[in-house]
């Protein structure tokens, strides 16, 4: 304990004479588990952010979509398979779907990119078509008016219900586009509802508050094919899910082969985005861990020059009874608190960016980010250290005493 | 108490150029003896007293301890030695700057490993009474005169109670009165506490006031 005391001490008090150059190096590794810790904090917000805005869209779901998209492995594919597009879902697929008891909803979807005509502005949307179902599995409500039924599906009423920000582009603000009319194409809808905003439309993905929707029976003015995209499924709970997928794989197989639809699972595509992002950001983390080698460096090359500094203390030691060991651990200790400090302080100031940044993005540092500074830094203490402190220890007593 | 036994110190100087410093040195030193080594610059005293010290190793030969031949030592063994058996006094003090009087004095006794038979703290306390530097204890060495740093280092080599005080030109770096009451103080502990010390000197006055003096010429003892 004592002896523990008096090596801190007289480390603590060689890091205060030398304050500058404590400062110095200890920048290096201040630096290095800065860029790995932030980096990390990037990536789990990402991540976080990402499942967060699949979580907005619903729980349960399951698409069905033409073609081959994921490879077996669960990645993406590099390139469409044989099939892709080559069918196309239709209302028999609907109704088939629909018979299925594991799912509560089986909404079908065709989107069409075009321009929405108000009295005096304009915009360039999706318009999304589908039932009315389609809000309760997206987790829609209507923040103003009413949202379309199915009977207006079955009339296929002209009828359109506008997600708030082109609600807000189009009319000023969403109360106002109440019973307004619209022209999509050539056609004029009565807008009865705006929905609720969903957020979205950062990092390429759907931008779901500037969407138009119209009951997809409405929509074969502009889906003359009559066919769909997308069949989003919900299933009674996630404990269904796999029973419910199996169903589906089997209803379709009566009529298509097995290449020519894919299930995502909503998770499975989440999992397959989030570990994209990871490998993405452990590469990132890999490259700024090298900066912590460089830090490393540095603490060695301080550690060289307090070793020369201190030969003849070093020998005065030895000349009192310290043995090789007691050396070695000194100058040991020396470079992992110098590294620690670094590693401290660059945690310490993630952590203020962090914070900064959580006002635009969830960004956060986990317990591992924290233990993984924590101990990176001090194995670079050990690491860099070891030599310096190998080279102290190895000093012949009698010539480090007269050392001058 | 201590035995040299022929003790050889050959220095490669240059290569093929061999210095030797000691040749063929017996000497013994026995317990409670005040004893002087005295030889000119360059005689080998410094060496044999390293030799003795175990700071250094003999080419040649062998230094007893109590009977133990410490030629037969590794380095762990050696260095427990040199912290329990013998304690240094220096012609430069060689106190560590950043350590304040009192934990230089107690320096040693953190590389005891043994259990100590005493409390550090209150022997320390005893010791800078003694020597009248007990205000000085938290002052930095640099803050305290040539003579108060020789009284500190000579607390420091009695701290553990060696079985050998070696003082390598104790007076060496201090005025001739200040380097009087440093010799006063060795005496004292040598009479009243039986304390072996072996000084190191070229000063003939030094010398004589030990009671055995042993002469180094060319690194044999005459």
């Amino acid at each position: 304990m004592e002896y523990l005391f008096f090596t801190l001490k007289s480390a603590l008090f060689d890091f205060s004479r030398n304050k500058s150059r404590t400062f110095l190096t200890s920048l290096g590794i201040l630096i290095g588990v800065m860029a790995v810790v932030l980096l990390t904090a990037f990536g789990l917000g990402l991540r976080a952010y990402i499942e967060q805005q699949f979580e907005d869209l619903g729980t349960n779901l399951i698409r069905v979509v033409p073609g081959q998209i994921l490879n077996e492995s669960g990645g993406f594919r590099s390139s469409a398979g044989p099939g892709f597009g080559s069918i196309k879902f239709d209302e028999k697929d609907v109704r088939s779907l629909q018979r299925i008891r594991t799912l509560t909803s089986v909404v079908p979807v065709f989107t069409n990119t075009t321009t929405v005509e108000a009295r005096s502005e304009s915009k360039y949307t999706d318009i999304y078509m589908s039932n009315a179902e389609v809000f309760t599995v997206l987790n829609l409500k209507a923040e103003y008016g009413t949202l379309f039924t199915d009977l207006d599906n079955d009339k296929r009423a002209k009828v359109a219900v506008l997600a708030p920000n082109l609600a807000e582009d189009l009319f000023g603000s969403p109360q106002k586009a109440i019973n307004e009319q619209i022209k999509i194409g050539k056609q004029s809808f009565k807008v009865i509802g705006v929905a609720n905003s969903k957020g979205g439309g950062g990092f390429g993905g759907p931008d779901f508050d500037s969407f138009v929707y119209i009951p997809y029976k409405t929509g074969f003015i502009y889906n003359t094919n009559k066919e769909f995209i997308v069949l989003i499924g919900q299933a009674r709970s996630e404990n269904d899910m796999t029973k419910a997928i199996k169903e589906i794989e089997r209803t379709l197989l009566k009529r298509y082969e097995e290449d020519e639809f894919s299930i995502l699972r909503q998770d499975e595509l989440i999992s397959a985005i989030s570990s994209i992002f990871s490998v993405i950001n452990t590469v990132l983390v890999a490259i700024a861990a090298i900066s912590l080698v460089v830090g490393g460096i540095g603490i060695m090359n301080i550690m060289y020059v307090s070793v020369t500094e201190r030969i003849k203390e070093i020998g005065i030691r030895r000349a009192l009874g310290a043995r090789r060991n007691d050396i070695l651990y000194q100058f040991l200790l020396e470079s992992v608190i110098l590294s620690l400090l670094g590693g401290i302080a660059g945690l310490f100031f993630s952590y203020l960016i962090v914070l900064f940044i959580q006002r635009f993005f969830p960004a956060y540092i986990d317990a591992g980010s924290v233990a993984l500074a924590i101990g990176v830094s001090s194995a670079i203490g050990v690491i860099f250290g070891v030599f310096p402190a190998k080279k102290a220890a190895d000093l012949s007593p009698i010539e480090a005493i007269r050392y001058e | 108490m201590i035995r040299v036994d022929t003790v050889w110190k050959e220095f490669e100087i240059d290569k093929g150029v061999v210095f030797t410093a000691l040749k063929g040195i017996s000497l013994a030193i026995k317990k409670g003896e005040f004893s002087s080594i005295i030889g000119p610059s360059g005689s080998g005293k410094s060496t044999l007293m390293h030799v003795i010290g175990l700071l250094d190793k003999p080419s040649r030969g062998s230094v007893y301890f109590n009977d133990i031949d410490a030629s037969q030592l590794n380095d762990n063994e050696i260095s427990k030695l040199r912290n329990e058996f013998v304690g240094f006094v220096f012609q430069q003090f060689n106190l560590i700057p950043k350590l304040t009087v009192k934990e230089n004095i107690l320096l040693p006794t953190i590389y005891s490993r043994r259990k100590l038979s005493f409390d550090p703290e209150k022997r320390s306390q005893t010791l800078m009474e003694r020597f009248g530097i007990a205000e000085k204890a938290d002052s930095y060495p640099n803050k305290i005169s040539g003579g108060q740093q020789q009284r500190v280092a000579i607390a420091r080599a009695l701290i553990i109670s060696p079985e050998l005080v070696l003082a390598d030109e104790p007076t060496g770096n201090l005025d001739s009165k200040t380097g009087q009451e440093i010799m006063k103080l060795l005496k004292e502990l040598n009479k009243d506490e039986q304390v072996t010390i072996v000084i190191v000197t070229h000063e003939k006055e030094i010398a004589e006031q030990t009671n055995r003096q042993i002469q180094i010429v060319d690194g044999k003892i005459v």
